[in-house]
């Protein structure tokens, strides 16, 4: 691979910001119809209760309103909102639990969907809602994972004996843990709650769905994946709807997070549509957001690990209990990740993992960035650290002796890791950080009412889900005439600038300029087949598709230019043209060339010989996950007096392969850093424990971090170009999100030495903590039933 | 419901509309003037999205009742520019620094920044924290935001002065 690179490792500006800075990018909210009713959903006001009869007259007779459903009126096959479902492969699917139906006739949470209704505005379709009368018989219900494992707890689904939603052990356990933590010089067991962190994306679920007079049915949502959302649909849902009846588009997204890969209202609109004969939009309020479908799974989670006295890891033992709330969607394959990532981390001989997922009557979770490995992290990284206070060895140092190396055999796939440098950025950023000054070794006592310390938490994460899911992507490019090109591909852009990133991998493959090139994106009629964005794949999986593309394109571009030259009196092999910044050249003469354009137009407007557009579809499929690596390092000050932490300094270095664009890969790992301080430090999810009423259910009380909040922020881009991805690219977007909590866990335990072990690490529950250590008597902080009630 | 005629003056020009008492500023924006850029993130006044000028004060737009709006400067979104149709110098510092991600949370907090520069034209890292912090943004992190403000602010004295100079 030529090292003369044009837009590879460029700062340039992402396709999509002029419209963002300007107003005029265009959201699922924001499209204009004729004739375009506005539709809206009822919520069940009790956590578990029968439905009864469902008067709608009074709703029906209000001006305005044009349809109002229930559940006799949507089908009645059930599904699992997550859409990715639909890329496992058939055992994996079989795994899944199809539970639910657009609006039901047992509500099994406080917001559990009832009816819908269409109308001329929203004023009146929120009428509506009112005047729907419908008969609830309540049934006894559960919001506590453990109590509803037990055998005399009310069932939630009644196919669902114990509420066991799944339980499994993990495929890939090793050796004999139970042996090896007998045998082990130390051990140590550490047990740790993670909470329902919510995504706030700012722009709340929505969804416009038409049909047309042929019956052709589209859908507007902001969908991480198009392609297999219209799948979905077609398949598990409407089955009367044929696939290829089904356009979808993903416009603008406001915010996704992983909330995105999973149904939202689009099934709603369909049936509202469908009952209206007219295009509708439903929208969602943010208190709906947060009393509805969408959070992080709370994790309970008890981690075991054995190690020699030197500090090498023996064994691991790993067990969980999840929340899937009311049904299934994401629950299992984010504890399965979870286990995945915990036990992969380490390189440990003996490991042991196995979870078990419970129904309760809560909202419903889903999958969120960082999916299960910011909730493992959590715990892994502070039982690490007691292992290494144990021993009397810094936490740097023991993370270095035991991390996985190239070569190393993964856990995730089991296929060897092909790629890391998370020494590297363990080493980096502790050299940055000033870990050695900061530091001062185990149990010093620090006194004085605002005391500071130091934590590090190093973690792996994959660039997509090769070896599990159909990981796969398509692109393609078209050249017009005028040597402008057209990027197609399927990422969707929910703000993670993949669209930029793509286009100079097009541009940096096929020879044309970057300028040259407009993307495409996140239509299922136009824009190939592709998964979407989870799992941190964009940039390898799409990337590898489009650089395909790129060298098809240029290869393409080479032929046709023999004969440009032969008129030109050059006789040249295509092996001996390039083509590079719009600029077709020979390799040995740089000054010999035209511009791309001329073969573009030679192409097309061929009036003596055969005329063909340029044009290339690339394809990649992942057998493996590509690891991606993170290593953090962070520095608090606790207010004993409050019980605040004030996080001082926060940096991150990854293992990045190559930053194709410096800059996204930077906002993707501050963004995930911050949104990883408030999952550490002040986003409480809290159910009422006696009326499964979400209690935090706005932005005052689910405090998010505001900019008054961060702290300083460095990343180190730690860049060895990774052979099996674009240009040398390994994905970035979820890493971020994984280490603050237990980095920032691990400094509040070396500045007051009490060890966090729920989510957040709230100022109550470190007064609490300390209190209790003192032996005074402390106010236990406020219970819920998902978060809190474990201090 | 009484409908009554208001005169709204927005982005520079006035504009009637046939509004409700309790239509909100964010509804006639919005729904009446087309003005999509101004984005609902919570109804409720605390998330920033729906941040609209009123006589160069930023303003949540959600909780602000139409009518109380009328005959008042109204600037959103669309009506920031750079003296005739270009990019204000935030909007282009803003692309620069790569400061927007999904986006939905940026014209909200363009009208914040657009607000304190106005009031402020060498602010520190901390003023620009300080009037940001009723703007939440999911995606940045903060970050490049207040570089990216920080930025347009020198960007701008530097115009003034040469400006001055001239």
């Amino acid at each position: 691979m030529s090292e003369r690179l044009s837009y590879v490792g460029k700062r340039l500006a992402r396709p999509d910001i002029a419209a963002k800075v300007t107003g005029r990018a265009v959201y699922t909210a924001d499209v204009a119809l004729p004739g375009l009713l506005q539709g809206r959903i009822l919520g069940s006001p009790h956590p578990h209760a029968k439905i009864g009869n469902i008067d709608t007259t009074r709703a029906r007779a209000l001006p305005g309103v044009v349809a109002v459903i229930t559940h006799a009126d949507v089908p009645s096959d059930k599904f699992t909102r997550s859409t990715l479902a639909e890329a496992m492969p058939d055992f994996a699917f079989a795994g899944e639990r199809l539970d639910q139906t657009i609006l039901t006739s047992r509500a099994r949470y406080v917001g559990d969907w009832v009816a819908a209704v269409a109308a001329e505005d929203i004023y009146v379709a929120e009428k509506a809602l009112a005047l729907i009368e419908v008969e609830y018989e309540p049934l006894p219900a559960v919001f506590d994972p453990r109590a509803a494992l037990r055998p005399d707890a009310p069932l939630v689904h009644d196919d669902a004996p114990g509420n066991v939603a799944q339980r499994m052990e993990f495929p890939f356990n090793a050796g004999d843990t139970a042996q090896a933590l007998a045998e082990a010089d130390v051990t140590v067991e550490f047990f740790g709650v993670s909470s329902r962190q919510k995504h706030i994306h700012l722009e709340t679920d929505a969804a416009v769905a038409w049909f047309d007079a042929d019956g052709r049915l589209t859908v507007i949502s902001p969908s991480q994946g198009p392609h297999l959302a219209k799948r979905q649909v077609a398949r598990r849902i409407f089955r009367d709807i044929d696939e290829s009846k089904i356009h979808w588009i993903s416009p603008a997204i406001g915010g996704g997070f992983g909330a995105r890969l999973a149904l939202g209202v689009e099934p709603a609109a369909i049936a509202l549509a469908r009952a209206a004969g007219r295009p509708v939009r439903v929208t969602t309020t943010r208190e709906e957001d947060f009393s509805g479908y969408s959070s992080r799974t709370d994790h309970h989670q008890t981690v075991r690990l054995g190690a020699k006295s030197d500090g090498t890891l023996t064994a691991i033992d790993y067990r969980i209990v999840a929340d899937s709330g009311a049904y299934f969607s994401h629950s299992g394959s984010t504890t399965a990740v979870n286990i995945q990532m915990t036990l992969g981390t380490f390189q440990v001989p003996n490991r042991y993992g196995q979870f078990t997922i419970a129904y309760t009557n809560t909202p419903t979770t889903s999958g969120f960035r960082g999916y299960g490995n910011a909730e493992g992290a959590f715990v892994l990284q502070q039982a690490i650290d007691i292992l290494a206070e144990k021993l009397d060895i810094d936490p740097v140092e023991i993370r270095l002796k035991n991390i996985q190396k190239s070569g190393d055999p993964s856990c995730l796939p089991p296929v060897p890791v092909e790629h890391t440098r998370l020494d590297e950025c363990l080493r980096r950023g502790a050299e940055r950080f000033g870990w050695t000054e900061k530091w001062c070794g185990w149990g010093r006592c620090k006194t004085g009412r605002h005391r500071r310390g130091v934590g590090v938490s190093a973690i792996t994460h994959s660039s997509g889900a090769g070896g599990f899911l159909l990981e796969t992507s398509n692109a393609s490019i078209k050249l017009g005439a005028d040597g402008s090109a057209s990027l197609f591909v399927s990422p969707c852009e929910m703000g993670q600038g993949i669209l930029g990133a793509l286009t100079q991998v097009a541009a940096e493959s096929s020879g044309l300029s970057r300028e040259a090139i407009h993307v495409v994106t996140g239509d299922t009629d136009i824009t190939p087949f592709d998964l979407g964005s989870h799992a941190s794949r964009s940039m390898l999986v799409v990337g590898n598709a489009v650089a395909d593309a790129g060298a098809k394109i240029k290869h393409q571009i080479r032929e046709r230019a023999v004969p440009l030259f032969a008129l030109r009196q050059i006789k040249a092999e295509p092996s001996e043209i390039e083509v590079r910044e719009g600029r077709v050249f020979l390799f040995d003469r740089q000054d010999v060339g035209f511009d791309l354009r001329d073969v573009a137009e030679a192409a097309i407007f061929n009036f003596a010989d055969r005329s063909e557009q340029i044009a290339a579809t690339g394809a990649y499929s992942a057998h493996s996950h590509h690891p991606n690596h993170q290593a953090a390092f962070a520095e608090v000050e606790v207010d004993t007096h409050t019980g605040a932490v004030k996080v001082i300094e926060y940096l991150a270095a990854h293992d990045i392969g190559r930053a194709i664009n410096p800059q996204l890969v930077e906002g993707q790992i501050e963004g995930g850093a911050i949104q990883g301080l408030g999952f550490a430090l002040t986003e409480d999810f809290v159910i009422d424990p006696d009326t499964g009423v979400v209690l935090s259910n706005s932005l005052q009380t689910y405090r998010v971090p505001t900019a008054n909040d961060i702290p300083e922020v460095e990343t180190i881009l730690v860049e060895d170009p990774y052979a099996g991805g674009p240009f040398g690219a390994k994905g970035v977007g979820e890493a971020g999100i994984v280490n603050p909590a237990p980095a920032i866990a691990n400094a509040i335990y070396d500045a007051i030495g009490v060890r966090m072990t729920s989510l957040p690490m709230s100022a109550d529950k470190i007064l609490y903590l300390l209190a209790e250590r003192e032996k005074k008597s402390g106010v236990a902080p406020g219970a819920s039933a998902v978060s809190g009630q474990s201090i | 419901m009484t409908k009554q005629i208001a005169t709204f003056t927005i982005n520079g020009r006035s504009r009637d509309a046939i509004i409700e008492p309790h239509f909100l500023l964010i509804d006639v924006v919005r729904d009446i003037f087309g003005l999509t850029g101004t984005k609902l993130g919570c109804g409720s006044g605390e998330c920033g999205a729906c941040t609209v000028l009123i006589d160069g004060e930023p303003v949540n737009a959600c909780l602000t009742l139409a009518i109380a709006a009328g005959g008042r400067s109204i600037t959103t979104i669309e009506g920031l520019h750079d003296g005739q149709a270009g990019l204000h110098p935030l909007q282009q510092a803003f692309i620069d620094h790569g400061a927007a991600q999904c986006g939905y949370c940026t014209p909200g907090v363009l009208l914040s920044m657009t607000a304190l520069l106005a009031a402020n034209g060498n602010p520190s890292a901390a003023d620009v924290k300080s009037a940001l912090s009723g703007n939440i943004c999911r995606c940045t992190g903060y970050v490049k935001i207040i570089d990216a403000v920080l930025d347009a602010a020198a960007r701008l004295r530097l115009r003034n002065e040469r400006g001055a100079a001239a």
